[in-house]
């Protein structure tokens, strides 16, 4: 951090020390203990490997008091002293109830562990109804996927990703066939906070976006906020997406694996010391480079070979955690991945990689039996690289944005009508923004462009959860945000605003209100995600960008096993940050100049999910009815509003898995999106142009922005999954049909022409639009194993 | 200098599938209306005549109709065509004139020659037939930036393929931008390189441009070196990223950024033509 800052955030941290004093005043009524009352807390676990459980229910048998389990697992509530006993139970989806009887009286912690089901599928009598939870919550717009449904579904080559799984929900729209781009209720596809084990991933992707950097074997569970943000979440306008890294198994030594058409994966866990501390390592790779390396071995000889490029990509995800005492416990978490992308020959040294790099440490104490912290220290990194040596000259081109991230959480609950969560964070931001350096060896020709920023995140938050009466609960909560970047210095005020009104024990009503700030913005030329995409901090010229999102729903339980939730919604998105008509990216010092800034809007009357949780046959049906748009660009469309490129009228999905019996499980997903939009020429001219340039037949002349409409998206996949064991290990073969009615849906439309040739070049005699599909029928099998 | 190789690696593992799974197929689409621009190329070289080719643009399906017609329908006739310099205002008149090779049409010829004095300002001024409105454009003369040398370089140890290299000095003092095009055997022959480039980020006086290991012995190479204006980079660029945003599904196209304007809508480019071409043989 540079010295210059230390003067410069003297100012905004009085603003913030002011405000954070207040929000003590505003919480001080929780801080006063309830008397006569017993505590119960403690940390609920998977009492197979030690995994904390995230959200699992705690509930006092006959006296309709519980909570539930927050994402450290924590637990805590209160209950009347003077009765002689009370019996718990505690209990989570997929795993058997757990039955405790106490006496309460005083404090009473207990780390209780769920046995996880057999996987024998058995008629179900009701353990877990984490669906009653949901609808209960005042938690809304909030979709969790846990890997072991993401394992299960189909998928593309085979390769289980949670972000593709996540895009079948409603409200989340791909962007585009096969990739891992998420837009959440008309956002960008920067403005969602993908956070893993805390740490910001500013590039989820792999291979320009058709896979994401979460292997399935790593994740515990991935959890998405679309609206109604609680107030410990800020920086990004559209979505949370917070992914939890498995923490290792501190019962025994296992492992996992597979071995697919694309990549193979190994995870290695155990205890450090038994119930006391664990380690996992969980590991990556693609090989198609083997297989291109030796096709180009076999054919050096050939002089009218082409070398085929390498391409690879690998992730390594580690973690550590050490219980320290009964109220302490240290985490360590780590991700690296690549992708490369590489070439040579004699005469030519190219070499294209990218890729992110986080680290986590966590701490969680229990203060008391009301009281819990979690202190976390974060550290991400993305950076692409492009290099290429041509005897005697050299061109280098990149970018990088570097994180480090200090926060402290407090989870308060002073009794069962209130859950109070408040802290804060301080973020350095720093980053190199396309740095260009090209020229000759001998020093005679040089190029060099880039620029450095740095910047400085704040945020104070507190959010209370009240259970008014028993069929009324509001979660309320503020967060005050700041951006410095000096000269420059932005604050924002975020509240927070959720309520839940039970209309009966199955019908539920909420509503909810959010605001969010983004400081830094990703520059992408194209609607597509791309490595060289380029992260760009507010300044004095770009000021940070806003959203307003109100949200109204209701969930009805229907048979205790199907919960069907209504929302409709609508946002309003503020300095919305775009690229003019043909700007520069790289070689560039002044990317401001090349920027321009306008508004946008988004809204659904009808976002409509029915879901089944437990059974035979589980799944989902989500259908969204949405509305895009972009505009009040000076420098774009005339300033008119446009649809962006993921502007889909219609997105239905629906999710089956088919447990049929010990051994063998059928997946399936039908996806309908209307088209996509797409920018496409209105006219064309003739380009005679001066000697030695050929003449141009056909010179697209674009006008107003996306106005055509690709056709419809359809697409069913397929999967079956059989399972066996031996000995030692538990497999299972995954067989997956991706677009399995092999239809060909658009990817992109180009026009062509026939021509003949003349005297002046050639001259177009027929145009006509090329449409391009990406993927056929893609059959595929991975083996997966457990040890 | 922008940097053209990343647009070539995105599509790359795009175009590899599709190509491997042939999923290409014709398909009928309705585009949005369009309402025909005048379209003018006037390029200015010093030496040669004022010359100006004046066409029309249409609608993206429009048939082309390589009939008797043809030049009727794409050539924008009977406009008053003036361009004034020095307090002086030549008239193009409605008459045809060629450059043999490579051939290069034009509707519309001055009898003055253009002046290579560097400096002066040039105004050209449209008027369309049947009221079809006003074109109007100004551009200044630039000097020339010569090629300082052109060097062939051999790829050790075969020494059988080699490169050229093409220097020329930059003035530091002022922002300039070029464009380069490189054929090989002749100037009718497709470039090997056609690209604009600027000086704003080059640290030395010296620009160098430069071929891959891709010449033989006995080769003929014409290197043609434009000093342009800002406008003129402008344009090109958004031609090229017009026509790339058609064929590449990661690029973003552009509008055409033109350099002329006026009631008549029009698209285009005025410009001087200032450039310095070498034709070198290769040898050991």
């Amino acid at each position: 951090m540079k010295h210059f800052l230390l003067p410069a955030v003297a100012r905004p941290l009085r603003h913030l020390t002011r405000l954070a004093g207040s929000f003590i005043l505003l919480l001080s009524p929780f801080f006063l203990f309830s008397q006569n009352t017993a505590t119960v807390n403690g940390t609920l676990r998977d009492a197979q490997n030690g995994e904390t459980l995230i959200g699992a229910t705690v509930e006092a048998i006959g006296l309709g008091k519980g909570n539930v389990s927050n994402e450290y697992g924590f637990f805590s509530f209160s209950l009347p002293e003077g009765q002689d006993s009370v019996t718990l139970r505690f209990s989570y989806i997929g795993y058997e109830s757990a039955f405790r009887k106490i006496k309460p009286v005083g404090t009473i912690r207990l780390n209780v562990s769920l046995r996880p089901e057999s996987a024998v599928i058995e008629e179900v009598v009701i353990k877990a109804n984490a669906l009653e939870e949901k609808m209960k919550s005042t938690e809304m717009s909030v979709t969790t996927i846990g890997t072991r449904e993401a394992k299960a579904l189909p998928a593309l080559l085979g390769e289980v990703d949670l972000i593709k799984i996540l895009q079948l929900k409603p409200g989340i729209t791909a962007g585009s066939e096969g990739t891992t781009g998420i837009f959440v209720r008309g956002g960008g596809a920067d403005q969602n906070l993908i956070v893993l084990d805390e740490a910001i991933v500013y590039n989820p992707n792999h291979l320009f976006g058709f896979f994401s950097t979460f292997n399935s074997d790593a994740v515990k569970d991935l959890k998405a906020y679309k609206g109604g943000f609680p107030a410990q979440y800020g920086g990004r306008l559209s979505s949370v997406i917070d992914v939890r890294m498995k923490e290792g198994n501190n019962q025994k030594f296992s492992g996992a694996g597979g071995l697919g058409l694309i990549s193979s994966r190994l995870t290695l866990e155990g205890p450090i010391q038994r119930d006391k501390s664990s380690f996992i390592v969980s590991g990556r790779r693609t090989y198609a480079d083997i297989i291109t390396r030796a096709v180009n071995k076999a054919n050096e000889d050939n002089p009218d070979f082409n070398q085929i490029p390498d391409y690879y990509f690998y992730d390594l995800n580690t973690k550590v955690n050490f219980t320290l005492s009964e109220k302490d416990r240290l985490f360590l978490s780590g991700y690296f991945g690549r992708d490369v992308f590489k070439f040579k020959d004699a005469s030519f040294n190219f070499l294209f990689d990218w890729g992110n790099t986080t680290g986590t440490a966590r701490w969680n104490h229990v203060f008391g039996p009301r009281l819990f912290s979690n202190t976390t220290f974060t550290f991400s990194d993305y950076r692409y690289r492009i290099r290429n040596i041509l005897q005697g000259f050299s061109f280098r081109l990149g970018s990088n944005v570097k994180d480090a991230n200090t926060k402290v959480d407090f989870y308060y609950q002073p009794n069962n009508q209130h859950t109070v969560r408040f802290g804060a964070n301080v973020t350095y931001h720093d980053f190199i923004v396309a740095r260009l350096k090209a020229g000759s060896d001998d020093g005679q020709v040089n190029f060099e462009s880039g620029q450095n920023f740095d910047g400085l995140e704040y945020g104070l938050y507190a959010n209370d959860e009240w259970a008014v009466t028993d069929r009324l609960k509001l979660s309320y909560g503020l967060r005050v945000s700041a951006w410095q970047n000096n000269p420059a210095f932005y604050a924002n005020l975020e509240p927070r605003l959720a309520a839940n009104f039970a209309v009966t024990d199955r019908w539920a009503v909420k509503g909810s209100y959010s605001r969010m700030s983004q400081y830094v913005h990703l520059l992408a030329s194209s609607g597509l995600s791309l490595p060289t995409d380029i992260w760009y901090p507010s300044t004095r010229g770009i000021k940070p960008e806003l959203s307003d999102q109100i949200a109204i729903g209701t969930s009805y339980l229907l048979n205790d096993n199907l919960l069907i939730t209504w929302e409709a919604w609508y946002k309003w998105l503020r300095n919305q940050v775009d690229f003019i008509d043909g700007a520069e990216l790289f070689g560039n010092n002044d990317l401001e100049n090349e920027l321009t800034v306008g508004r946008g809007f988004a809204y659904s009357p009808l976002e409509l999910e029915i879901e089944k949780k437990e059974g035979r046959l589980t799944g989902w049906i989500g259908y969204t009815l949405a509305w895009v748009r972009r505009g009040r660009f000076p420098d774009i469309n005339n300033g008119n509003f446009f649809p962006p490129r993921f502007d889909t009228r219609h997105n239905l999905s629906i999710v089956g898995l088919w447990a049929i019996n010990k051994r063998w499980q059928i997946t399936a997903t039908w996806v309908y999106t209307s088209g996509y939009t797409a920018w496409l020429p209105s006219g064309r001219f003739t380009f005679q142009d001066i000697p030695g340039a050929p003449l141009q037949p056909l010179v697209p002349v674009y006008g107003d922005r996306n106005t055509y409409r690709y056709p419809a998206y359809m697409r069913a996949d397929l999967g079956v999954v059989w399972k066996w064991w031996t000995r030692r290990m538990e497999n299972d073969l995954t067989l997956s049909f991706y677009n399995a009615t092999d239809r060909r849906n658009p990817y992109f439309i180009f026009i062509d022409f026939e021509s003949v040739t003349t005297p002046i070049g050639d001259a177009p005699t027929r145009i006509f639009a090329n449409q391009v599909s990406l993927f056929p029928i893609l059959p595929s099998l991975t083996w997966n194993f457990k040890f | 200098m922008k940097i053209r190789i990343l647009k070539n690696i995105f599509p790359f593992a795009v175009l590899l599938l599709i190509a491997a799974c042939n999923l290409s197929k014709e398909v009928e689409i309705e585009l949005p209306d369009y309402e025909s621009q005048p379209v003018v190329e006037c390029y200015l070289e010093p030496g040669k005549p004022f010359r100006l080719l004046l066409t029309r643009s249409f609608g993206f399906f429009d048939p082309f109709g390589l009939d008797s017609n043809f030049f009727q329908n794409v050539l924008i006739q009977g406009a008053v065509v003036t361009i004034s310099y020095n307090s002086q205002t030549d008239t193009l008149y409605n008459t045809f004139s060629f450059d043999p090779s490579p051939l290069k049409l034009f509707n519309y010829t001055g009898q003055n020659i253009v002046p290579a004095t560097v400096g002066v300002e040039y105004t050209l001024n449209i008027v369309l037939p049947d009221n079809g409105g006003t074109i109007t454009g100004r551009t200044p003369m630039l000097p020339l930036v010569p090629i300082d040398s052109n060097v062939v370089e051999f790829l050790p140890p075969a020494d059988t393929i080699a490169r050229i290299l093409t220097y020329v000095t930059d003035d530091p003092n002022s922002e300039n931008y070029y464009r380069r095009i490189i054929n090989y055997y002749s100037l009718d022959s497709v470039p090997e390189q056609d690209f604009i480039a600027s000086d704003r980020f080059l640290t030395t006086p010296v620009l160098a441009f430069g071929t891959g290991y891709t010449l033989g012995e006995g080769d003929t190479v014409y290197n043609t070196v434009c000093h342009i204006t800002r406008d003129y980079y402008n344009f090109i660029e958004s031609v090229q990223l017009a026509i790339f945003g058609n064929i590449n599904p990661f690029a973003q196209p552009s509008p055409i950024k033109s350099n002329v304007t006026g009631t008549a809508n029009p698209l285009g480019i005025f410009t001087c033509l200032v450039y310095d071409r070498d034709t070198t043989v290769i040898v050991k």
